[in-house]
């Protein structure tokens, strides 16, 4: 009996042990404002490969003002980081999911960003490091990763799904983490929150697609449709929060003011190897445009058989602007020629352009595979080099030592336009702006995307 | 309702139905000889589309040739799987065999994007893309070719199991095993080939499909339809086979597209129709048309 | 009865049924509780979010398993009865009635929804009453995908407000372990309990061998059903827990992949008994966990590796370990627990 009390002691005393022994003991639920301990370190050696940033001393000593100096009332504000220093950059992957061909290279042009920004010097001295997780397209896994996330306070986070940034919304306003999403379904987006959207959201391409439309339908309207004065419309679109993203309240009464009318939205399940009903039935509906709020699989899937059942020249086909990738041209393959979409990154034929340039080059040095050649490493690596930037004015504005996912979010909510490595992307946020607006209307010709109008303005019709 | 549109949704729900047919015919094999449910089947298929993909790919094989090859290999998972996964679980109870080849599922999906990556691909064209228009009536020339296949599949197996020595003691372990086991059949070895064959049908199912509708992870999904058929035809019944899929694919075409009202369209009932009325076969006739009925009275 | 002392003496049958029989079981049953709810003041949140994961998973296995474990039949449907508790308690609380009715009300519902779907198991039973809750996977979840997409939020979904408590918010992992472990507590002692009584037994009759079941007096058809309606009451409670504890539901989230996942864990904790789910959604999640954490960490070694080829290793791992158990320990980790403590009461002799 003795024997067995004491192993009881034992068992509990070593279970307490343990327990206080596990990472960060926090008595009690700490509300997150909390500023994180950046790691001291203080060793004098400062890594020397500081070159490309011009706005900046080269002593390492404490507290060197930036020639811009960003608020003089506050001397002893931090802005270099110390020796060891390390800013996280946090992202989830959705790699082994639905849209798995479109975000494996988002994980690699992620990664190749990262190590093209410790190149040139890191974030202000800080070496960058990633954080993901792949979630299998699992919402239950991007939960259990964002839990994980959380407790190391970041400064911000990349989502890709608008399924997991619906979920994590609320979520993220009360932990006060700012993230940047794909996902970009108005639901997700607004009430302006702590969510970035990357584009335009989905209701706002399609009515910017719409504005295009009345425009120009004289011009595009296809040859051989149906009810040729009246652009009529039908989305055939998967049946997930991402496709059901484009056809809102709002942009529905949009595009009836502007006299195109909606007349179907007809859903299909991502990977249905046929259409065909879905395609038969916009027909039967009365409508000579077809858009879909899909990618790789699903535009080509609609474009296939649009041609295999002999109806292609009867629509006008068009879609959002991940439709408009190297996976939906591949799948698509010839079929794909003529589908317009809406575009408002710019894609690796803008071969001229320096950001395209310099991201080229690295994809080049890292050796990547021909099918990461994809919109998901370009805009990977330029989200990486937005997230730099907006980091880098919030430690101008706080120092390093207040940097928090707060902070950042402040910066973000006031920042403005951003080009993205010289406009690869442009972001666009405010006060109560959380999507850029800006895109071009772009059609495939022969296998690339042609451009067919200048930058446009999205209209707004974020939900009320 | 569109009523118009009816022999349209007929034709459509046919040569879907063919494709829900040719997976319905890998479980019945299975099933008949095994007593084994194989919920792996359309990861089988899927298996068979990545791997057509990497003959065409890496190897350079033109369409045709990476099909037969991708039969070759077809032959060996559908053995090996047999040898290691569901032999060991001889004499288990059916909750083992179903979690068996519910596990075998998950490991066929994490072992193809561990191989292939879960990207999707696209096999070069075995059809051109061209519309068959009969009247009203406008398919798709390479489903309706694949469609011919699947049928033609059928008619050969048929033939080997009327006609063949293996086919005849294929027919005999499915009767009773140990009668089998007592005239001299190695019943293990019929399972072997059961499972053989039923991964070369899946197989050309999953070329075929993805010929059509490119190399995806969610090619999987599509032997969930086959579930409903298999269970009207009957599990152990190869016509059955063909009549379940045939009707699945009817019914979820006639479902999903007839209704007129958008309301009423918006509800999808086409999406569940296949498993309303599994569950109505399994309500009225749980042992389908042709399945061999258990009479167990209590 | 692993820990029976020398002297310990069944005097009373009360005694002898007993789960805790002594002073000293006692004792560790208290200092269990004990440390269990204290250690949202120690621990830190990254292992409280997945203590509460594998919390909800438990009460959904725990339920599965009086189906699967007890009565021997087969669910496929464990996750979406499991969305219909969600959707329940996420409707209801909107609608103003708290959290703390909306649970057990989400159980009901979930378990008459379960009821519904087992009622074919008048006709059939094994493989066919599996494939009659495949079919509720599919009909359920489309079910709040395409009606009333006012109520239920279609496609995208619903949001869900976080638990209260006069000011209390549950809003964090350290708060939300408590309405999780109370329940996975409480459904744990039930579970237990109900293979005590006469429910219990007659499940297990029907299992072993339905005829002589029926033949000693044994109502199938009732039990079998009310095996349906626990095993679905269940993962309602479980399902309510999750939106809670998610914020956010949507159909997409509970999937065929996700009952799969739960009859593995059934299997690999060991059916029919009241551990085995403890066991079994600890084992396969923190093999899922380790996986998700790893997989990082092996493409740091390997930068060559393309990052999908180790995120493939997920579904993989838990094929294989469920594949393993199958075919070398069916009985599950239950049963390897009974054999240590055989050994260990029988210390130090071998047998």
């Amino acid at each position: 009996m003795n024997r067995i009390i004491v192993l009881i002691a034992l068992v509990v005393l070593v279970a307490s042990v343990l327990m206080a022994c596990a990472p960060a003991p926090t008595p009690t639920p700490v509300p997150p404002t909390k500023a994180p301990e950046p790691t001291k370190a203080p060793q004098p050696t400062v890594a020397p490969t500081k070159a490309p940033e011009p706005t900046k001393a080269p002593e390492p000593t404490k507290a060197p003002e930036p020639t811009k100096a960003p608020e003089p009332t506050k001397p002893s504000l931090r802005t270099k980081a110390n020796a060891g220093e390390k800013i996280t950059l946090f992202h989830f992957g959705d790699i082994t999911g639905p849209y798995a061909g479109i975000t494996t290279p988002l994980v690699g042009g992620f990664t190749d960003g990262v190590k093209w920004l410790n190149g040139k010097g890191g974030i202000r001295g800080a070496e960058v490091t990633i954080e993901w997780a792949d979630t299998a397209g699992k919402l239950e896994n991007a939960i259990s990763t964002y839990n994980r996330f959380r407790e190391k306070k970041p400064l911000i986070i990349q989502l890709y799904g608008s399924a997991e940034t619906e979920a994590l919304r609320d979520r993220l306003a009360e932990d006060k983490i700012p993230v940047m999403t794909a996902g970009v379904s108005a639901k997700g987006s607004y009430p302006p929150g702590y969510v970035y959207a990357v584009v335009p959201i989905y209701s706002d391409q399609f009515g910017l697609f719409i504005d295009w439309l009345a425009a120009n339908w004289s011009k595009v309207k296809p040859a051989k449709g149906q009810n040729p004065d009246t652009p009529t419309v039908a989305i055939v679109t998967w049946d997930t929060s991402y496709g059901l993203g484009a056809l809102t309240d709002e942009s529905k009464a949009y595009a009836e003011k502007k006299g195109v009318k909606v007349v179907a939205q007809e859903r299909f399940t991502m990977g249905a190897p046929d259409v065909t009903t879905q395609i038969l039935a916009a027909k039967k509906a009365g409508a000579n445009v077809i858009y879909t709020n899909t990618l790789a699989h699903g535009p080509a899937q609609i474009l296939k058989d649009a041609v295999s059942l002999g109806v292609r020249d009867e629509f006008l086909i068009a879609g959002d602007n991940w439709a408009m990738d190297l996976s939906m041209l591949a799948l698509a393959s010839t079929a794909s020629e003529g589908f317009y979409g809406v575009l408002p990154n710019l894609y690796w034929d803008d071969t001229t352009h320096a950001g395209i340039k310099e991201i080229e080059a690295q994809f080049k040095a890292n050796n990547r595979k021909p099918a990461e050649h994809s919109v998901g490493y370009l805009l990977a690596f330029a989200f990486v080099d937005a997230m730099r930037a907006y980091i880098e004015k919030t430690i101008d504005r706080v120092g390093f030592d207040a940097l928090t996912g707060a902070a950042v979010n402040e910066t973000m909510a006031a920042s403005g336009e951003l080009k993205v490595m010289d406009g690869v992307i442009t972001l666009d946020f405010g006060k109560d702006k959380r999507a850029p607006s800006k895109a071009r209307i772009v059609q495939v010709q022969k296998g690339k995307f042609v451009p067919v109008t200048d930058w446009l303005t999205a209209p707004d019709l974020r939900p009320k | 309702m569109n009523w118009d549109l009816f022999p349209q949704f007929l034709a459509t729900g046919l040569l879907t139905g063919g494709i829900y047919a040719l997976i319905a015919l890998g479980l019945v094999l299975i099933y008949k000889s095994s007593r084994v449910f194989n919920f792996a089947q359309g990861h089988i298929l899927m298996l068979g589309a990545f791997v057509a993909w990497w003959f065409t790919e890496n190897l350079g094989w033109s369409i045709w040739l990476a099909f037969g090859a991708t039969i070759g290999v077809a032959v060996l998972v559908g053995l090996l799987i047999e040898r290691l996964a569901l032999r060991p679980l001889i004499g288990q109870p059916i909750l083992a065999t179903v979690m068996m080849t519910l596990a075998l599922s998950q490991v066929l999906q994490g072992a193809v994007i561990l191989f292939f990556g879960a990207n999707q691909r696209s096999l070069p064209m075995m059809f051109p893309l061209q519309p068959v228009i009969l009247g009203d009536v406008r398919l798709k020339l390479n489903l309706v070719l694949a469609f011919g296949m699947a049928m033609l599949g059928f008619l050969l197996f048929v033939l080997f199991f009327r006609y063949t020595r293996w086919g005849l003691a294929m027919r005999a372990a499915a009767e009773d095993h140990q009668l089998a086991q007592s005239v001299g059949l190695r019943v293990p070895r019929i399972f072997g080939l059961a499972w053989a064959i039923a991964s070369v049908v899946a197989i050309v199912g999953g070329v075929l499909l993805a010929s059509i509708s490119g190399v995806e992870t969610n090619l999987a999904i599509i032997a969930l339809k086959a579930f409903p058929a298999v269970l009207f035809g009957g599990l152990e019944s190869i016509p059955g086979a063909i009549i379940g899929g045939l009707t699945v694919g009817v019914i979820e075409s006639l479902v999903g597209g007839l209704p007129q009202d958008a309301a009423f369209r918006a509800l999808h009932l086409g999406d569940i129709a296949p498993y309303v009325f599994m569950l109505l076969v399994l309500l009225v006739r749980p042992d389908g048309l042709f399945g061999l009925k258990r009479i167990e009275r209590i | 009865m692993a820990l029976r002392f020398a002297g310990d003496f069944d005097t009373t049958y009360a005694h002898d049924m007993a789960v805790i029989r002594n002073r000293g079981q006692w004792a560790l049953t208290i200092a269990f509780l004990v440390a269990l709810f204290g250690l949202p003041f120690v621990a830190s949140g990254e292992i409280l979010g997945m203590i509460n994961l594998i919390g909800i998973s438990i009460v959904a296995v725990q339920g599965l398993n009086i189906l699967v474990g007890y009565t021997g039949q087969i669910s496929l449907g464990q996750a979406a009865f499991m969305s219909v508790g969600a959707y329940t308690s996420a409707v209801l609380v909107k609608g103003g009635v708290p959290f703390w009715f909306a649970l057990p009300i989400a159980g009901l519902v979930a378990g008459l929804v379960g009821l519904l779907f087992g009622l074919p198991s008048l006709r059939i039973k094994g493989f066919y009453l599996a494939m009659a809750t495949l079919a509720a996977q599919f009909i359920i979840p489309w079910f709040f995908r395409n009606v009333r997409a006012d109520l239920f939020g279609g496609m995208p979904g619903l949001r869900v407000a976080p638990p209260t408590l006069g000011s209390l918010v549950f809003n964090s992992q350290e708060t939300m372990y408590f309405p999780i472990i109370g329940t996975v507590v409480v459904c744990t002692i039930i579970a237990k309990n109900i293979a005590r009584t006469r429910l219990g037994r007659a499940l297990v009759a029907i299992r072993d061998n339905d005829l002589a079941a029926e033949v000693l007096g044994i109502q199938q058809f009732a039990y079998k059903l009310r095996a349906f309606f626990l095993c679905a009451f269940y993962a309602g409670l479980a399902g309510s827990l999750w939106a809670h504890y998610a914020r956010a539901i949507n159909p997409e989230q509970f999937s065929l992949v996700q009952s799969v996942w739960y009859l593995g864990m059934v299997i690999v904790g060991g059916m029919g008994s009241a551990l085995g789910p403890i066991l079994g959604t600890t084992f396969v999640r923190l093999l899922d966990e380790f996986t998700i954490q790893f997989s990082p960490m092996l493409s740091k070694i390997f930068p060559e590796a393309e990052a999908n080829m180790l995120a493939a290793l997920g579904p993989i791992v838990f094929g294989l370990a469920l594949m393993l158990f199958l075919v070398f320990e069916p009985r599950g980790l239950a049963h390897r627990w009974e054999l240590l403590k055989a050994a260990w009461r029988l210390r130090p002799f071998a047998h």
